[in-house]
């Protein structure tokens, strides 16, 4: 999926809408690119030795990076001009290297220039995100 | 031994008393301990200081003498504990046979209590054992630091076996626990009260350790269990019918682990079981077409299988074929775990299965077998361990 | 680390009650962002999510939309007060390790993210500098969840600008649980820092079996014989079942044996094993059988009767411990 350069507007948006799938390759390199972007230098995000004398299998995404995920999601639906307001998310299952996060969402909400959307990231392991995002969309 | 032995019909169970079965009982095991002892002399028709003896497991925290001091029961000529985990329940009993009979004590308590359940739980397995360097955890050290952490996967090691040597299913294996379930859906004491489960919901339980699903494993509860043990002739004289003790005996097998006895020539019999059986049969002369209904121990279905062989109730290897088709259910050749057994009522350490096999005599339980003259009660696999044969006074 | 577990009902409101003493209170002074947002960092971070949003980069698309000029992803909100690389002692709150050392001295070693509510007042300019405050908002009581049982700890994060403005607020719960006690563990590695992994269970050592031991840290799988009659035996103990006598001696296996047995455990999880976990009973050639694990194979290809061989997993230090591969059996 690409960016919606164009961008949504308030009266664009319907509850219900899907948003495009996001189909996110777990690379090593992603993992440890966005852990370090973040500037979050835990070694259980880049070390897989120290990971694994942790308790994890692999090294594994940290939250900033799910963060930063679901906000790229939803503002490559919602274009430039949307301001999010509120990010809820609920934590499950790690995200490790060499699996897919599938990501998906749809419009729960609707009032007010206020647009609430529940996103979901899935990964071979089950839900690694659940939550809702609210923003705010243009009006006119 | 001599596998004969004077105490055939010489003792009685006079009384039975619990509390409720539950996950959290909100009480002191001490508390629970008391309830149930209380019960039980009151069920007797005694007062708490006519007891004079106490019998319990060892693995039991609540001490005889604190319980005799919170009932007023007073002097205690008679103490015994047995160890062995669930192994301990019918051999509890035969210690207060012996008791009554040698005159060391005339009414003896038998008990157990705990909150398996809300506190210390069984199935959360052994691995914070300290390594001190003592026989008993040094038995630990051949399992525990490969992962062979709890009960469930102890006798799942001998089940995988078992499967491979007679062709026994997880579908026989579900047939026991179908039974369990169905008699515990009468039963309001049960905490499966009124919750049947099909074979299918058996076979799509979520694994607890392969091949052993989820519901071939009991819950762990919260109760207590206490029974009176006396003389028939003193029984007589009580409140209840008398429930005569037929014989009760212990059993420890040849090269016997306490849970791990994987290193007998086989391991798909429960050789202790077979020693108690060849004991309690050549004593009361008594035998399996006898047995109107049993309580066959089933912390773990796979496990009741074997029992029934070793008490002849069918061949080594046809357990599977014997269960089948509703025979160990209520109008079948054998009801077994009428009260829901452990899977179904409570695991109380195979001692509320003995209170079933007394009401089954008295003709009181909610699942009455017809025409009952002997009920057989196992107690725990795996370990030394104990059973007994209850029957009506004649 | 000795641990108290409360357990009686007293013991878990007394506890409880220190543990809500930390309700409202403040992690230290405000803590000030490195750097202020930043065209470098927001680049760095938008190139490796993949964000392709102009408002980020492009100074003339950000100025045309209704954010005015470039704007970093809110969503990075926590990137501009990380603590780095290598964090300055002053960087850990004092009443956020008494609370953690409470937690842990009672056995609530195991820590797990599990929400994280981001709200946003102002967007995050170029230029805007960040200070956090951290408040305890919430500490619950004991609960059980899938996890373990445990206790939830709510902090909120007010984020503020130089000009004392309120930008956004956090709030994020953690669990900090007891390992193992959890009704379905199959998440308990989630996206958090995993606590540390516990060494496996040690054996307990005696004069009996020792050697066993002993043996298996020099990759050698012994069975204890009688030096009067030659019986082996497994388990180990001091006296020949066969003959009575105390001597004894150790062979050392050809490590050839057959699957007798094998479990698969799924639960419980405790956190010093893998899951699902395959634990076989293992019949040696020379005849004694021994409990162990396995290596090189899937619980699922697992069988009754096949062969295997023996190699040795050093787990830590102190502990190394035969297991057994499948051998591949040529016609």
């Amino acid at each position: 999926m690409t960016f919606n350069a164009t961008g949504l507007r308030y009266d664009d948006v319907d509850v219900g809408d899907e948003l495009p799938p996001l189909d996110l390759p777990l690379t090593r390199s992603l993992i440890v690119a966005t852990a370090i972007a973040s500037r979050d230098y835990q070694d259980v995000h880049h070390d897989p030795g120290l990971a694994q004398e942790r308790g994890s299998k692999d090294i594994f995404m940290n939250i900033l990076s799910t963060n930063g995920f679901v906000g790229r999601f939803v503002t490559d639906w919602a274009g430039p001009d949307a301001v999010l307001k509120k990010v809820s998310i609920r934590l499950g299952a790690p995200n490790y290297p060499g699996d897919t996060m599938r990501m998906t969402g749809s419009v729960t909400k609707k009032a007010d220039g206020l647009v609430e959307v529940a996103v979901r990231g899935a990964n071979g392991l089950g839900d690694h995100v659940s939550g809702t995002v609210t923003l705010e969309l243009p009006r006119d | 031994m001599t596998e004969i032995n004077g105490l055939k019909d010489s003792a009685a169970i006079a009384g039975i008393g619990a509390t409720e079965f539950s996950k959290s009982s909100g009480r002191s095991e001490m508390r629970l301990a008391c309830e149930a002892v209380q019960a039980a002399i009151a069920d007797a028709g005694l007062q708490p200081s006519q007891i004079d003896g106490m019998v319990t497991f060892s693995a039991d925290t609540n001490p005889e003498i604190e319980i005799a001091r919170n009932l007023g029961i007073g002097e205690l000529s008679f103490f015994s504990r047995i160890h062995h985990g669930g192994g301990a329940a019918c051999g509890t009993i035969q210690q207060a046979v012996l008791a009554v009979n040698s005159g060391v004590a005339d009414y003896v308590v038998c008990y157990r209590a705990f909150n398996e359940r809300s506190g210390r739980r069984f199935g959360t397995g052994v691995q914070d054992r300290p390594p001190s360097p003592t026989a008993e955890m040094a038995h630990f050290s051949w399992y525990s630091p490969f992962g062979l952490l709890t009960p469930a996967q102890w006798v799942a090691m001998f089940a995988r076996r078992y499967m491979h040597e007679y062709g026994a299913t997880s579908e026989d294996f579900g047939a026991i626990a179908v039974a369990d379930r169905k008699h515990a859906a009468t039963n309001p004491s049960a905490w499966f009260y009124e919750q049947p489960i099909t074979l299918e919901d058996h076979q799509s339980s979520r694994w607890i350790v392969e091949p052993l699903h989820l519901l071939d494993c009991c819950q762990e509860s919260d109760g207590a269990q206490a029974m009176v043990v006396t003389t028939p002739e003193r029984a007589r004289d009580l409140a209840q019918p008398t429930v005569i003790v037929n014989n009760a005996a212990q059993g420890a097998g040849v090269d016997q682990d306490m849970m791990t006895s994987y290193y007998r020539p086989s391991i798909t019999g429960l050789p202790e079981m077979g020693l108690i059986a060849r004991q309690l049969w050549n004593t009361t002369g008594l035998g399996p077409d006898d047995i109107q209904t049993a309580v066959i121990y089933d912390h773990f279905t796979p496990l009741a299988l074997p029992q029934l062989e070793e008490f002849g109730f069918c061949a080594r290897g046809e357990a599977k074929d014997f269960i089948k088709d509703g025979a160990i259910e209520i109008g079948g050749r054998l009801p077994i775990n009428t009260h829901g057994g452990q899977l179904g009522e409570a695991y109380i350490h195979g001692m509320n299965g003995i209170a079933e096999g007394v009401r089954q005599v008295r003709g009181t339980s909610v699942n009455q077998v017809p025409g009952v003259e002997h009920a057989l009660v196992t107690a725990g696999t795996m370990v030394p361990t104990s059973a007994l044969v209850l029957g009506v006074d004649r | 680390m000795t641990t108290t577990t409360p357990t009686t009902e007293d013991e878990k409101a007394a506890f409880l009650a220190k543990l809500k003493a930390y309700e409202g209170r403040t992690y230290g002074p405000p803590m000030r962002g490195p750097d202020p947002v930043n065209q470098a960092m927001i680049r760095h971070w938008v190139e490796a999510i993949g964000d392709e949003n102009p408002v980020y980069v492009d100074p003339d698309a950000a100025a045309r939309s209704v954010h005015g000029g470039i704007v970093a992803p809110p969503v990075s909100l926590q990137a501009w007060v990380m603590r780095g690389f290598r964090p300055a002692a002053s960087a850990t709150s004092d009443v956020q390790d008494e609370i953690m050392s409470l937690l842990n001295g009672a056995g609530f070693t195991s820590v797990v993210a599990t929400n994280c509510e981001q709200e946003y007042f102002k967007e995050l300019h170029v230029g805007t500098h960040l200070s956090t405050t951290t408040t305890v908002e919430s500490i619950s009581e004991e609960k059980a969840t899938g996890l373990g049982v445990g206790h939830f700890l709510t902090t909120l994060v007010r984020y503020t600008d130089e000009h004392d403005d309120l930008v956004a607020t956090m709030r994020f719960r953690i669990l900090k649980f007891k390992p193992g006690t959890g009704r379905s563990a199959t998440q308990a590695k989630t996206d958090a820092e995993p606590a540390t992994r516990p060494p496996r269970p040690r054996p307990a050592v005696t004069q009996d079996n020792a050697f066993f031991f002993e043996g298996a840290q020099q990759h050698k799988l012994l069975i204890q014989r009688c030096s009067s009659c030659g019986r082996l035996r497994h388990p180990p103990g001091p006296a020949c079942p066969s003959c009575r006598s105390y001597d004894w001696d150790t062979v050392e296996a050809s490590g050839k044996a057959t699957v007798y047995s094998f479990v698969v455990n799924h639960y419980p999880q405790v956190p010093s094993f893998d899951y699902p976990l395959a634990v076989g009973l293992f019949e040696l050639e020379e005849g004694t059988r021994l409990v162990a694990n396995f290596v090189g194979v899937e619980p699922d290809a697992i069988e009754v009767g096949m062969p295997v061989q023996v190699e040795f997993v050093e787990h830590d230090a102190e502990l190394t411990l035969p297991a057994f591969r499948p051998v591949q059996v040529t016609a």
